[in-house]
């Protein structure tokens, strides 16, 4: 019977759909976080939220948000922004072969999806069939989608709520530390990082908080000086 | 409006970064010292990060012993667990507990 043969296809959306809703949870504290950086900033706070479908880019979004609100002038928070969203050049990269199989309007719209845990989970399904991928990109992808814009949205309404006195603030270096240790799979990763942070604190007094930019090329560059003794 | 300006020019840098080689690359490769100096931005970036914002804007002072504290909870639990809710929610109890001691 039809129906039988139907129900033993595996449906892709539906598993995409559920990969994307276990990746969500430990989303959650960035996308509060993100509300309460836009509080902070002084910036209106639906002007801070439409940089969540605009950009659609977590880690991104609140280092933009919360260097403009630190009186970082717009070039130098835009920079570090952009910085900060390199890694995606890498998905972009990994994810173009599969892609060549796709028509053209997904492979124009794939990418505003392609955030971390889309990456995450379509990276391992190249071997799909291609319309059962498409189907799993799209189901996992808006998942998350609409997960980040509600739970932006609901952060900005996190920090009033809170009591008075607890310093809410902290919550973003801790976030950051947290990605930055995730980031860190060997000794000479490990040095960048604390070269980096030094040479941010040393520099600490650059105007429109430039120095950041120039901590994390010197810290690119250690990296790469140190890459060449490995062997 | 230069936010939402700059918002916007970032929407489309954000894009570009994400689009640029599933639309333009076939079967070119990516030179592998590009791909390795991208491994770093990562670390260095975060790491310059989250000691520019632990600096006041006005520059210059130190973090206190909490936002230390804080922060080596946070990398700890991050390096046992790596789950960002207990990274979040044991650093920041550590982060005012220590505060209020002090």
């Amino acid at each position: 019977m039809l129906s039988d043969s139907n129900s033993l296809k595996p449906n892709y959306v539906r598993r995409g759909f559920l990969d994307a809703l276990i990746l969500v949870i430990p989303a959650i504290p960035f996308a509060l976080v993100f509300g309460l950086a836009v509080r902070e900033s002084g910036i209106a706070i639906w002007l801070g939220w439409s940089s969540s479908p605009i950009m659609f880019s977590g880690a991104a979004q609140i280092t933009l948000i919360t260097l403009l609100g630190e009186g970082a002038s717009v070039a130098a928070a835009a920079t570090a922004a952009l910085v900060v969203g390199a890694r995606h050049l890498f998905y972009s990269f990994s994810m173009a072969p599969v892609m060549q199989h796709q028509p053209s309007w997904f492979r124009w719209f794939a990418p505003y999806m392609l955030v971390d845990q889309v990456f995450a989970l379509c990276v391992g399904k190249q071997d799909l069939p291609a319309a059962d991928f498409r189907r799993y990109y799209l189901a996992a992808g808006m998942t998350f989608w609409v997960f980040w814009m509600t739970f932006t949205a609901l952060g900005l309404f996190v920090g009033p709520v809170l009591p008075a006195g607890l310093d809410i603030t902290f919550a973003t270096p801790v976030l950051f530390m947290g990605l930055l240790v995730t980031t860190i799979d060997g000794w000479q990763k490990a040095v960048v990082a604390v070269f980096a942070m030094v040479v941010t604190f040393l520099l600490a007094d650059m105007p429109s908080r430039s120095g950041l930019l120039v901590a994390a090329l010197a810290g690119l560059i250690l990296g790469l000086v140190l890459e060449r003794f490995r062997r | 409006m230069i936010i939402f300006l700059t918002i916007f020019m970032m929407g489309l840098g954000s894009y570009a970064m994400r689009a640029v080689f599933i639309l333009l690359l076939s079967n070119r490769r990516f030179p592998p010292s590009a791909l390795k100096a991208l491994e770093y931005v990562g670390p260095a970036v975060m790491a310059a990060l989250v000691m520019t914002m632990l600096l006041s804007p006005e520059g210059g002072n130190a973090p206190g012993v909490n936002e230390w504290a804080g922060l080596g909870t946070a990398a700890v639990v991050a390096l046992v667990t790596r789950n960002h809710i207990y990274v979040l929610t044991l650093a920041m109890a550590v982060y005012w507990g220590v505060g209020y001691l002090v």
